[in-house]
Order: structure tokens, then C-alpha cells, then sequence
């Protein structure tokens, strides 16, 4: 902590030494040091070298720009908010001209038709409502209706504002919301009641939320508190003293949040992602590790961190991002994992440009934007080599390159804090269609409520594919079995070359199960190895992931496991349970399938069952694709 | 840090912060630096806060009727645990 404090320190020291010498490195510098700044402090002595740059005359940053037309009104005093706000758009190269209200006279200065207010014609208009005022003033124990009454008033009269000062001037609004209550005060009857302040002010947040129209922009006070921590957020002191709306760092939070919001009125959102593939996409170096070697899927928790890290760009894709790929590989091992890896959730029809060849990235870049004829400047560009960051800056610096922190189980949210890829605000259309929606969500809350198993079952359309063992899923399987312990009969670990054993023995079944339901995929879940002897085919190894107990997947793997040893001419299954310390799961588990117990130790039970009288058992599980029969 | 250590403290930040250079004393007080007002006092304190690690309590750098008592405060919120 003290580090970044003397870093910050001699930060402003070079600074200083800029401004004396008049050089014009100030600016950019200023605007380095002010995106980096971490707190109220730190931002308040920038702006005041800032200041000090206007005084000494030092050349305007970005001359010529015009100056958005800014008020800020509120239940506050609005000092020194509207500093930083000035301080952050003016180094932002978004230069702004300020309205400030006076303290808690908003309703005033936007009804009277005559105020200096409208007299300012703000292009802008940001209203800080009282967050005093947003609390039930009636009995804890009042009837619903009363209370949502109430709140349905203060979003009416908040909504009526924006309109207002709208209609006078045809501004943009941003209003922020209502903050959260910090303090245990009420303790659990907090969530039983409409009108303790928590709930009363998750309503009013919700509802003015949904019910702004298009020209109104939620400065949502309620979440960056949140972000920030509660507790972090508020400022009693701040309030007695000097009419403040919360602690200095939530001061730092809104007015980035304000001056976000601006910019977002003035500047087109970015439309394509390009992303590096090796230590990007995936764990490791596809083209020396290979197909099977690389980090990727469930198995491990690097690689779920990867496979999450693609979900989420995947979600982005279905937000209207386009995708591309920028990688230094040879194509035809790049595309491989899109093509041929279980675990990849991008595949190739999700990229509209593959670019994988030896070329610097950022002429790759460029080709790209040639080809997709849109503008550099609406790429982002993520790698997590420092190097080719380096060369996308300098080389296409109109690209925003974005350089992937150490650790995978961040990029998704890292991706998601640079705030590139954000949906503008909701447009009529987009208000027509939530009506239409609303009575199909109906419709499915109702199905939802179903308490009967097998409906639940049903509504979760479950999808399975079973495949025999293949090369590329060796890792996995191996890994699998290896580390499942809860729903396993025989705990008998196997290395890669041990399962490649298996699928290379003619004796030998192997085959997995990965099921996705419609809530998401959850990869391969189980595994099962038979051995036949004669007529006989022995369950070596069935495993399962406890994630998807009680799924029927069991069943679905058992009738496979029927289906597999019936066209291998068995007539029976042998069934072996052994007892570890941690599979009591399934001691009971061949009894509950219809097998018959034949004989009984401590640490070992074996069962058969007769294929001749076995019925395929029934599930709610799709099957897809079926072992050894080529898809 | 005596109550000179505080007051050579306060002066670089008060020479970061105003245009006007100020020579800080103990006697010297808001009212005699034209730049520091009720609303550049706000922030003025946040960063003196950090500054020095402490936290005034409600009220009290109001109290305060000159730098020299300025800097007593802060040397007293220093001491405490």
C-alpha cells in the first residue's frame, strides 16, 4: 500500500517537473496518471496540477473540441463531485461545460420554467435524487399495497423530472438510483416486509429502472456501493459536514460512472473482439502440446477457468459482437480445437475471421478490418503475451489492446471491467418486445413451479452424447477417473497410457458420457470400462460426476451398457462394488438398478444381471449420439 | 513528528493543491489563503487524511482556529492506538 503511495508520489513529482518546464508530455501523462489513480486523494491533487496547467497557460490538451453542456443537480452538495467529473472528461479529451445546482434545490430549479437551469440549456443532466427521501414512511407492518404505493409515487415524481427537464431541453437524463442501507438495523424481518428500508429501496431501484424511458440513464448508485462494499460506500461523517452523498472513494465511483455514461452518448461502442488462442482461449501451446495436451473443459480448474473465460465471450457473440481470431500458429493446427476439441465452446462458425499465420498482429488487424470493412477503431484486441500488446499499440494503435492479467479465472471478469462491449440504452423496440416476452416468461414461471421430479426433469431438456473412447478425450478420461471418488464402484485409477490401453484391447468397452441441459453444458460426467469374459461382461470401472446425480444419467448409461454387451453376445452384466473410504454412495447403487447380489464381504459385493429380462429403462435424457457408431 | 514535521507535511500538499504559493505557520489560518474555502477545504482534508493515516472525528477540524492547532489534531488522531 505504501509502495503505490510513493509511486503516486514521484508520479507527481515528474508531473510537477512537466508543468515547470512547460512540456507537452503533460497532458498525456495527466491522462496516464488520472486513469490509474486509485482514490479520492490522489484524483483531487491531479486535478489541482490540472488547474495549475490553465493558470500557466499551458497549451489546452485538445483544442477546438466543443463542450458538452453539462448540469448536475441534487438532494447534495454537488462539490466536489462535479470536480472530479470536470477533472476526468477534460483529460478524457471530452471537454465539458458545467452547471452546478445548489444544495437539495433540484425540484425547484427544474419546475421553475424560469431558472438558470433551463436558462443553461444543458445538453446533459444528471440528478443525484435525495437518497434520504427514498425510505417508507408509514408502519413496518403495513399492507403491501400501501407501500408499493408510496414507492410507485417517488418514481413517478423522479420520472416526471426527467421529463421535464427533457422536454425543456431535450437533454439527456442520468438519474442515479437509491443506495443500499449497510447497518444490521431490523436483522432477519429486513426481507419479510415492503417497508424496511433494503426492500423499499430494491423495489424503487427495480421499478424506476424498468419504467425509465429511452432518454433516461441509470446511474446505478445502488450497484457501484456495492461493488465497492457497503460499508466502504458510506459516509455519515461526509454527510453532517458537508452535505455529501457518500464516502470520498463512492465520489470516485460515480463521477467515473458519470463521465462513462457521457461518453457513451458521443462515442460508438467497440463491434469486434479478436482473440489470441494459446494461454487465451485454451491452457497451453496447441501446436507443441497437441490437441489432447491442452488446458481445456471441467476436468481441471485451469482448464474450467479457459472454459468459462469462452462462455463468456460467447455470450458477448450473442450480444452482437463479432468474434475473430488473431493468432501466431500454422491455421490448420489453430483450427484444430475449434474443429475437434469436446470441451471448445467457440467453434468456427462463431468466427468471422480467422487470421493464424506468422504476420505481426497488427497487420493481421488490419487485413481483418479491410475484410469485415469496418473500422479499426471498433476492434478490441486480447492477448495474454505483454509483447504483441505491445505491438497492436504501437502498430494499430486505433486498436483497444487489452493484456490478459496471470491468472485465467480473471479474464472474464478483466474483459467485462473494461466496459467495451456494453449494450446502449434500450430502444423502443426493445421495450415492445420485453411486452411480448412478459406473457411466455409467464407461461414459464408456471412450468417452472412444478414440483413433480419428472416435469422438473423434462423442463430441463437434457441432451446427451455417448461416445467410446477417443484419443482426444484421453486426458479427461484419465483425469476423471483418477479423481472421482463419491460415484465410483471400483476406484481403480488408470494413467492415459492405461485408457489407450483399453481402447486399443478388443476385449475391452470404454465409453463416456457428456450431458448439457438447457441451462449450460456439463461436459463429460461419466465414464464406464467393461471386460468381456465369455459371456459375461464384467464392470471393470463406472464412474460419475456428482454434479448431475439423480439426472438419470445413471440409467441412460446403464441402458448403453446393455445395449454394448448384448451385441458382444453376453447374456449377462457381473456387477462389482468396492469399498473405499468415500464411495458409501454407491454400495446400494447395483441393487437400485435391478442388479441381484451374488455374494458379500466387507470391502466387496458382486452382483450380475441377466440381459434376456432387462427393459430399457426410461429417462428424460435425449440421446444424441450413441458408442462406437460413427456419428 | 512534532507539530514542525506536520506543518512541513501540510505544506507540500498545500503547495500541490493552491495556485498562490503560502508560507504555512503556525499562526496562519484558512481566512488568510484566499483559495481556502468551505467547498476546496472538503477535499483539502481527504487528502490531509490520507496524508497522515488518520481519521478526524465529526466536527472537530473545525475547531481548529489556525494551523498550528491543525497540527496539534493531527499529531493527537496520529498517537491514537
Amino acid at each position: 500500500m505504501t509502495g503505490c503511495r510513493s509511486q503516486f508520489s514521484m508520479e507527481m513529482e515528474k508531473l510537477k517537473s512537466l508543468l515547470a518546464h512547460g512540456e507537452a508530455d503533460f497532458w498525456p501523462q495527466m491522462a496516464l496518471q488520472t486513469r490509474e489513480a486509485r482514490d479520492f486523494a490522489e484524483l483531487f491533487l491531479l486535478s489541482s496540477l490540472r488547474k495549475k496547467a490553465h493558470a500557466r497557460k499551458l497549451a489546452a490538451p485538445w483544442p477546438g473540441k466543443e463542450k458538452i453542456r453539462v448540469a448536475m443537480l441534487g438532494g447534495y452538495s454537488l462539490y466536489p463531485l462535479h470536480e472530479l467529473v470536470e477533472h476526468l472528461c477534460e483529460v478524457g479529451k471530452m471537454p465539458i461545460e458545467l452547471w452546478l445546482g445548489d444544495y437539495d434545490n433540484y425540484i425547484s430549479e427544474i419546475t421553475d420554467d424560469t431558472s438558470a437551469l433551463h436558462a443553461f440549456a444543458p445538453e446533459v443532466v444528471f440528478i443525484l435524487p435525495a437518497q434520504r427521501r427514498c425510505v417508507y414512511t408509514g408502519k413496518l407492518t403495513d399492507a403491501r399495497e400501501l407501500v408499493l404505493a408510496e414507492g410507485q409515487r417517488l418514481i413517478d415524481s423522479l420520472l416526471e423530472l426527467a421529463r421535464k427537464v427533457n422536454a425543456k431541453s431535450g437533454s439527456e437524463v442520468i438519474m442515479a438510483n437509491f443506495m443500499l442501507p449497510v447497518r444490521h438495523d431490523l436483522g432477519a424481518y429486513r426481507s419479510r416486509t415492503p417497508a424496511s428500508d433494503w426492500n423499499f429501496r430494491n423495489w424503487v431501484n427495480l421499478e424506476l429502472g424498468l419504467a425509465s424511458p429511452a432518454y433516461v440513464h441509470i446511474c446505478d448508485l445502488a450497484f457501484l456501493a456495492h461493488r465497492q462494499g457497503g460499508l466502504m460506500a458510506h459516509d455519515e461523517r461526509a454527510w453532517y459536514e458537508s452535505k455529501q452523498p457518500g464516502s470520498p472513494a463512492l465520489l470516485v465511483e460515480m463521477s467515473r460512472e458519470i463521465v462513462h455514461l457521457l461518453a457513451s452518448f458521443k462515442r460508438s461502442p467497440k463491434k469486434v473482439l479478436a482473440l489470441d488462442l494459446d494461454n487465451t482461449l485454451w491452457g497451453g501451446v496447441v501446436a507443441e502440446d497437441g490437441l489432447e495436451g491442452i488446458e481445456l473443459g471441467d476436468t481441471s480448474a485451469r482448464g474450467e477457468a479457459f472454459k468459462a473465460f469462452q462462455k463468456y465471450i460467447l455470450s458477448l457473440k450473442q450480444r452482437g459482437v463479432l468474434l475473430a481470431v488473431c493468432s501466431k500458429n500454422e491455421l490448420a493446427r489453430a483450427a484444430e480445437p475449434f474443429e475437434k476439441h469436446p470441451e471448445m465452446i467457440l467453434k468456427m462458425a462463431d468466427i468471422v475471421s480467422f487470421q493464424a499465420n506468422w504476420a505481426p498482429k497488427s497487420d493481421n488487424l488490419r487485413a481483418m478490418a479491410a475484410e469485415l470493412n469496418l473500422g479499426l477503431d471498433s476492434f478490441v484486441f486480447v492477448d495474454d503475451n505483454p509483447a504483441e500488446i505491445e505491438i497492436v499499440r504501437q502498430f494499430a494503435p486505433e486498436v483497444t489492446a487489452i493484456l490478459l492479467g496471470p491468472d485465467p479465472s480473471e479474464y472474464a471478469g478483466q474483459l467485462a471491467d473494461c466496459r467495451l462491449f456494453e449494450p446502449r440504452s434500450i430502444t423502443i423496440e426493445d421495450a415492445e418486445r420485453t411486452g411480448q416476452y412478459r406473457s411466455e416468461g409467464q407461461r414459464k414461471a408456471l412450468k417452472a413451479s412444478v414440483t413433480d421430479m419428472g416435469a422438473y426433469l423434462e423442463s430441463l431438456q437434457m441432451e446427451a452424447v455417448v461416445s467410446e473412447f477417443v484419443p482426444v478425450d484421453v486426458p479427461r478420461l484419465s483425469q476423471l477417473i483418477n479423481k472421482s471418488n463419491q460415484f465410483n464402484l471400483t476406484t481403480r485409477r488408470r494413467s492415459e497410457a492405461e485408457v489407450i490401453a483399453v481402447m486399443n484391447d478388443p476385449d475391452c468397452i470404454g465409453f463416456s458420457l457428456r450431458l448439457k441441459d438447457r441451462f449450460g453444458d456439463h461436459g463429460l460426467v461419466s465414464i464406464v470400462i467393461g471386460r468381456r469374459a465369455g459371456d459375461v461382461m464384467e464392470v471393470d470401472t463406472w464412474l460419475m460426476s456428482c454434479r448431475v446425480l439423480k439426472r438419470q444419467v445413471e440409467e441412460e448409461v446403464l441402458n448403453e451398457l446393455v445395449r454394448l454387451a448384448r451385441g458382444r453376445g453376453c447374456q449377462r452384466l457381473a456387477g462389482l462394488y468396492l469399498a473405499t473410504a468415500k464411495n458409501k454412495m454407491v454400495q446400494d447403487f447395483y441393487e437400485r438398478m435391478g442388479f441381484i447380489l451374488t455374494s458379500e464381504s466387507e470391502t466387496r459385493r458382486e452382483f450380475t444381471l441377466a440381459l434376456e429380462s432387462f427393459q430399457t429403462q426410461p429417462s428424460k435424457i435425449r440421446i444424441t449420439r450413441r458408442a462406437y457408431e460413427s456419428s | 513528528m512534532n507539530q514542525a514535521d506536520i506543518i512541513a507535511k501540510l505544506q507540500n500538499i498545500f503547495d500541490t493543491v493552491f495556485l498562490e504559493p503560502v508560507v504555512l505557520t503556525p499562526e496562519i489560518s484558512a481566512k488568510d489563503v484566499p483559495e481556502w474555502d468551505s467547498l476546496s477545504h472538503i477535499s483539502l482534508m481527504v487528502a490531509v487524511e490520507k496524508a497522515f493515516g488518520v481519521r478526524f472525528r465529526v466536527g472537530e477540524v473545525e475547531t481548529a482556529k489556525n494551523i498550528g492547532e491543525f497540527a496539534n489534531l493531527i499529531l493527537k488522531r496520529q498517537q491514537e492506538p
